[in-house]
C-alpha cells in the first residue's frame, strides 16, 4: 500500500511561517477532507504532498512506488497528482489533453485507450473531443482535467477545491469521477471551505488553524527509518 | 518618373525570375550566414533565457541587464568589436577569420544572441507555473515538462527567433565591416543594397530588397496565422 508520511514538517515563505506539524499520514484508501481559512495553506500542503515544492524543514517519505528509474529523483510526481483549483489545460484539444499522460502511466496502450474513452463519456466531453480545450466552460475545464487524473488511476490525487464555481450537473460527473477511484483504492486529500457532495466522501478531516495543522494521529504510523531503501525522501 | 520607377521594378523582377547569378549568389550568402548564425545561437540562448527566468543565482540581475544594454548595441559597434578580435593583432587573429563567412556568422551570432535571450527571457517569464506544475504532477520528466512549457510558448519563442533573425539578415554594419563585401564569397543582400545603390544599379537594390520583404511578409503572415490560432488563456 501506497503512504505519505510527513514529519516535523514546517513550511514558511520568507519570514512568514505558513504552518508546521509533526507529523501526518496520506495512505492509498484514505478520503480526507482539508478545511482551513482562505491563505492557510491549504494548497500548499497539496504540492508539498504531490512533489510540486519542498518544506522549508522536515521531511515527506514515500512507501510503497515502485523503484525509480536512476534519472527520476522524486517519488511522488506523476503518483502522487494534485489538481489545480483552476485547473491548467495544454494548448490543443480536449483529447490531446486527455491523451497527455499516456506515457507516462505503467498502462497497456489498450489500457489506455479504453480509459480514455470512458473518462470522455463520464465527463461528458464526448462531444467536445476535438474542440480546443481553451474554449471550455469553468465546469468543462474542471470535468477534464478530472478526467485525465481519471486514465492514471493515481495512487493518491490532491483536489484543491474541485467544485468551487460548478453547477449542480458538473458536481455529480465528478462526484462519479471521484467515488469510482475511491473504490478503486485511490487515497484523497480534498480541500473545500464547504461541506459538499465531494466532502461526503470523505472519512477523515484535516484542519490547519493556527498555523498548525490538526489531523488524527494514527497508531499503525509507528516512527519510520529513513535509511530503509523502500523509503523515498521527498524533500 | 513613375515610368522610371516601373522600370527599374520591372528590371528587379527580371533579375529574380530570370534567377540572375549574381543575385541569387548574393541572397545565398545571405541565408547561409545568417541561418548558420542563427542555428549556432538559437539552443544555448534559449537555455539562456530559461536559467535566467527561472534561476535564483547571484549575478541574474546583472546579467539580464547586460543581455538588455547588448540588445540595442549598434551593430557597427559589435563589428568593431569582432574585426579588432579577428585582425592579426587580434586574440583570434590566427583563426583567419576576417573577411570569410566565419567571421560573418561569428559577428551575426553576437547580434542575435542578445535578441534571443532577452525576448525567451521574457517568454518564460510570463509562462502561467501551472503549466510546469501540471506536466510535472501528471508524471513528466523534467526534459519533457520543459518541451510542454516551450510548446505552451510557442508563439512568443517563434517571435523571439523571428525577431533574432530578422535583425541579423538585415544588419549591414558588422556583415560590412567583418565580410568586407566580397562577391561571391562575404556580399550577403543589406551589404549589396548598400553599394549597388551607391553605384546607382537600383535594379539589383530593388530586387534584393524584395527578397527582404517577401521574407519579411511570409514571417510575419505566418507568426499572425499563429497568434490568431492561439486563444487569449483565462482560468
Amino acid at each position: 500500500m501506497v503512504k505519505l508520511v510527513a514529519n516535523n514538517l514546517e513550511m514558511k515563505f520568507g519570514e512568514r511561517h505558513i504552518f508546521s506539524v509533526d507529523r501526518l499520514q496520506l495512505s492509498q484508501g484514505q478520503t480526507i477532507h482539508l478545511q482551513g481559512d482562505n491563505g492557510c495553506g491549504k494548497t500548499t500542503l497539496m504540492k508539498l504532498l504531490a512533489g510540486l515544492i519542498s518544506p522549508s524543514r522536515g521531511a515527506i517519505t514515500a512507501e510503497g512506488f515502485e523503484p525509480l528509474p536512476w534519472w527520476r529523483s522524486n517519488a511522488l510526481l506523476g503518483k502522487a497528482v494534485y489538481l489545480h483549483q483552476h485547473p491548467y489545460l495544454f494548448d490543443g484539444s480536449v483529447e490531446y489533453n486527455l491523451s497527455y499522460p499516456h506515457p507516462f502511466c505503467s498502462m497497456t496502450k489498450q489500457q489506455l485507450s479504453e480509459r480514455t474513452q470512458t473518462a470522455i463519456e463520464m465527463a461528458e466531453l464526448t462531444h467536445l473531443k476535438n474542440q480546443a480545450a481553451s474554449s471550455l466552460s469553468g465546469g468543462e475545464k474542471q470535468r477534464l482535467a478530472i478526467a485525465r487524473a481519471w486514465i492514471m488511476q493515481p495512487k493518491l490525487l490532491m483536489l484543491d477545491e474541485p467544485t468551487s464555481n460548478m453547477d449542480r450537473f458538473s458536481q455529480d460527473l465528478v462526484l462519479t469521477m471521484i467515488s469510482d477511484l475511491q473504490q478503486l483504492g485511490t487515497g484523497m486529500l480534498i480541500s473545500s471551505h464547504q461541506s459538499c457532495m465531494l466532502t461526503s466522501l470523505c472519512n477523515q478531516t484535516w484542519i490547519i488553524e493556527n498555523q498548525h495543522i490538526m489531523s488524527p494521529y494514527t497508531a499503525d504510523s509507528a516512527p519510520i527509518n529513513l535509511q530503509e531503501p523502500r523509503y523515498v525522501i521527498a524533500n | 518618373m513613375n515610368e522610371g520607377w516601373l522600370a527599374l521594378l520591372q528590371q528587379a523582377l527580371g533579375l529574380l525570375f530570370s534567377l540572375d547569378p549574381d543575385v541569387w549568389s548574393i541572397v545565398s550568402v545571405s541565408f547561409s550566414v545568417s541561418f548558420a548564425a542563427l542555428g549556432i545561437t538559437l539552443l544555448p540562448s534559449m537555455i539562456l533565457g530559461f536559467l535566467l527566468a527561472f534561476g535564483r543565482f547571484p549575478g541574474r540581475w546583472f546579467v539580464t541587464n547586460l543581455i538588455q544594454t547588448l540588445q540595442s548595441i549598434p551593430t557597427v559597434v559589435i563589428g568593431l568589436l569582432v574585426y579588432l578580435m579577428l585582425t592579426r593583432m587580434g586574440p583570434l587573429g590566427d583563426l583567419r577569420w576576417l573577411f570569410t563567412q566565419k567571421g560573418m556568422i561569428l559577428g551575426q551570432m553576437m547580434i542575435c544572441a542578445p535578441v534571443l535571450i532577452a525576448m525567451s527571457q521574457a517568454a518564460f517569464t510570463s509562462v502561467d507555473r501551472r503549466a510546469w506544475e501540471t506536466s510535472r504532477t501528471l508524471g513528466a520528466s523534467w526534459l519533457r515538462a520543459i518541451w510542454t512549457v516551450c510548446r505552451e510558448l510557442k508563439v512568443p519563442l517563434l517571435m523571439a527567433i523571428v525577431a533574432g533573425f530578422s535583425r541579423i539578415l538585415t544588419e549591414v554594419g558588422c556583415s560590412m565591416m567583418v565580410g568586407g563585401n566580397i562577391a561571391d564569397v562575404t556580399r550577403n543582400i543589406p551589404t549589396a543594397i548598400a553599394l549597388e545603390t551607391s553605384k546607382g544599379d537600383f535594379a539589383q537594390a530593388i530586387a534584393l530588397g524584395l527578397v527582404l520583404l517577401i521574407l519579411s511578409l511570409v514571417l510575419n503572415f505566418t507568426l499572425g496565422t499563429l497568434r490568431g490560432k492561439a486563444e487569449p488563456r483565462s482560468h
